[in-house]
């Protein structure tokens, strides 16, 4: 595996687009992390003179000091993770237009090596951002937090996190992977990430059914929720591990399908 | 000699087309061995099933016994259909991937590049690259490793002339080591100057396979393959024609564009036609004998019509 990852990190450690993309999430989700966390600092610390307001503060709970804070640090990642999903996306399909997956496999790499290899970045991209989620929860937290008691309390929210990644990035790979056209296959991820799942979830939901949270996206995504969103809004009862086994058989379901399309299928433009 | 590639009953349908219908031979060992047939003859189909890009709908092949798998092919050097690299990265760090998908270090890099004339251009991004140096780039990505099979899809698609005959003389050279080349082509010129063995396909079919000699001798129309080409133009063609009627042995006159084709008996040759034309008071300006064989045989096999 660490072979098939050196091999791919030789296709794109000169490629442009993947370190416009990719600095782009390692530069800017630490930035907007950290500016958004100083502004509503700045904000909560100065007392309203407003009933609602002060009313509207109580009821959030401060995302931005421990042990929230990993919760807010998930949420924001996963926001920006969409970026990497979107560059993963790219370096799939580049193959297929160039042809180069079937260069691969002429030159020696069984079908399964060229999934294993595309696996391998999945594994670069969830460990990397993770590791980022993890720094950024914790400086943010080290930053802003009064109380140092506690602080690795809610960090399993980091591995919320790398679950949400995997899922994300899994269904770019699936959906890369079927679809094979560049822009098609960024329309349609956008699409389900953005519309999609959520419409599902809504019509479920206004329906008085959990089963929105089952939907393919929703499971994660409703791991680490909107840490700005009062709870006393928070309608889901199915406890954080049934969301967890879901995710896991989703992530199984796209491997299965990716590998059982892709041994059998001409490779072609 | 013991068969290097072994094709059984293989056929691919495309939906509705039949791009291979239960082709089936064998390539013998360190020979050169022309696939040829028009273009969408199912030539590339067939190389693209061997490599395991495509997926057979029925039959099997096997290299050197053994059933195809990711290591029989790391041992392959091949050139399919087009050259297909990284756009963005240089001649080299696309060959770097190469070998190190075939499991080799990138000691081999400068030796195929050297090979193919294009190590001045190597750090070079292959966008940047013409169709010719493109061509040569897979070439050279082929003989990465030096295997003992080589397989070329149409390798001098793309170079110029001196290009061509470089490539031509580079596959000779490659089997005189004793390396086994399966090459396609559609150029007839090429399979007859390049190749020992051929096998002619036409929309899917095998149409005949064997030693080049062979497959020429084989022709149930024998004086076919004995007759000769000859191409030649005068100042005049048209009293060129009229002395030409008179010749013994010259059995067809074509009027081409801007000179006679004729065909003759094997005993005729450009000598003969230029004296006899001379005798009777015509200067040829153009003189061109060619041997008809596998040409003529080749279109005995697939008529005249490119209609695949």
């Amino acid at each position: 595996m660490l072979n098939l990852f050196k091999i791919e990190w030789l296709k794109i450690k000169t490629y442009r687009t993947f370190w416009i993309l990719f600095l782009g999430f390692l530069i800017f989700f630490p930035l907007a992390f950290y500016f958004s966390a100083s502004k509503y600092m700045e904000a909560m610390s100065t007392s309203s003179a407003k009933v609602e307001e002060e009313i509207l503060k109580a009821m959030l709970d401060a995302p931005f000091v421990f042990p929230k804070v990993w919760h807010a640090a998930s949420w924001m990642g996963g926001l920006f993770f969409i970026l990497i999903g979107m560059l993963f996306i790219l370096l799939i399909t580049n193959e297929v237009q160039y042809r180069t997956h079937r260069q691969n496999i002429i030159d020696g790499w069984s079908r399964m090596d060229f999934l294993k290899a595309k696996f391998s970045l999945v594994i670069f991209f969830v460990s990397v951002s993770t590791l980022l989620v993890f720094l950024c929860g914790f400086l943010v937290g080290i930053t802003f937090s009064t109380s140092k008691a506690g602080i690795f309390d809610g960090v399993y929210q980091v591995g919320y996190f790398a679950l949400m990644a995997t899922l994300y990035l899994m269904l770019a790979y699936l959906v890369a992977i079927l679809v094979k056209r560049t822009g098609l296959s960024i329309i349609i991820y956008f699409a389900i990430v953005c519309i999609l799942d959520n419409v599902l979830w809504l019509i479920f939901t206004l329906k008085d059914s959990q089963i929105g949270y089952f939907m393919p996206l929703e499971a994660v995504d409703s791991l680490v929720p909107n840490p700005f969103k009062p709870r006393i809004m928070e309608r889901r009862t199915v406890a954080d591990y049934t969301l967890i086994i879901a995710a896991a058989l989703y992530i199984a379901a796209y491997f299965y399908i990716i590998i059982s399309y892709f041994r059998k299928t001409d490779l072609k433009t | 000699m013991s068969a290097i590639l072994s094709i059984e009953n293989l056929s691919k349908n495309y939906g509705a087309v039949k791009a291979l219908q239960n082709v089936s031979f064998t390539v013998p060992a360190q020979t050169v061995f022309g696939i040829l047939g028009p273009n969408g003859s199912g030539k590339t189909t067939l190389l693209g099933i061997v490599m395991d890009v495509l997926k057979a709908t029925s039959g099997g092949y096997s290299w050197r016994g053994e059933q195809s798998t990711a290591e029989v092919r790391k041992k392959i050097g091949t050139l399919l259909e087009t050259p297909n690299f990284y756009h963005y990265l240089s001649a080299e760090d696309n060959l770097k991937i190469a070998a190190k998908i075939k499991g080799k270090g990138g000691e081999d890099i400068d030796r195929v590049l050297h090979t193919v004339n294009l190590y001045q251009r190597k750090s070079s991004k292959f966008n940047t690259y013409s169709l010719g140096m493109k061509q040569r780039l897979a070439i050279a990505s082929a003989l990465l490793g030096d295997p003992e099979i080589l397989v070329f899809d149409e390798p001098t698609n793309g170079l110029d002339p001196a290009g061509i005959a470089e490539i031509r003389e580079l596959i000779k050279e490659l089997n005189r080591k004793g390396k086994t080349i399966i090459m396609a082509s559609h150029i007839l010129d090429e399979v007859e100057k390049v190749c020992s063995h051929v096998a002619i396909i036409q929309k899917g079919v095998l149409k005949t396979v064997g030693s080049v000699k062979d497959v020429m001798n084989t022709s149930g129309t024998a004086e076919a393959v004995t007759t000769v080409l000859v191409e030649l133009s005068a100042v005049d063609n048209y009293a060129l024609k009229n002395v030409l009627q008179r010749m013994v042995g010259v059995e067809e006159i074509i009027t081409m564009d801007h000179h006679l084709q004729i065909t003759c008996r094997d005993n005729i040759n450009a000598e003969a036609v230029n004296k006899f034309c001379f005798e009777n008071g015509i200067v040829l300006n153009q003189l061109n004998e060619k041997r008809k064989s596998l040409e003529t045989r080749f279109l005995e096999i697939t008529g005249n019509q490119s209609d695949r």
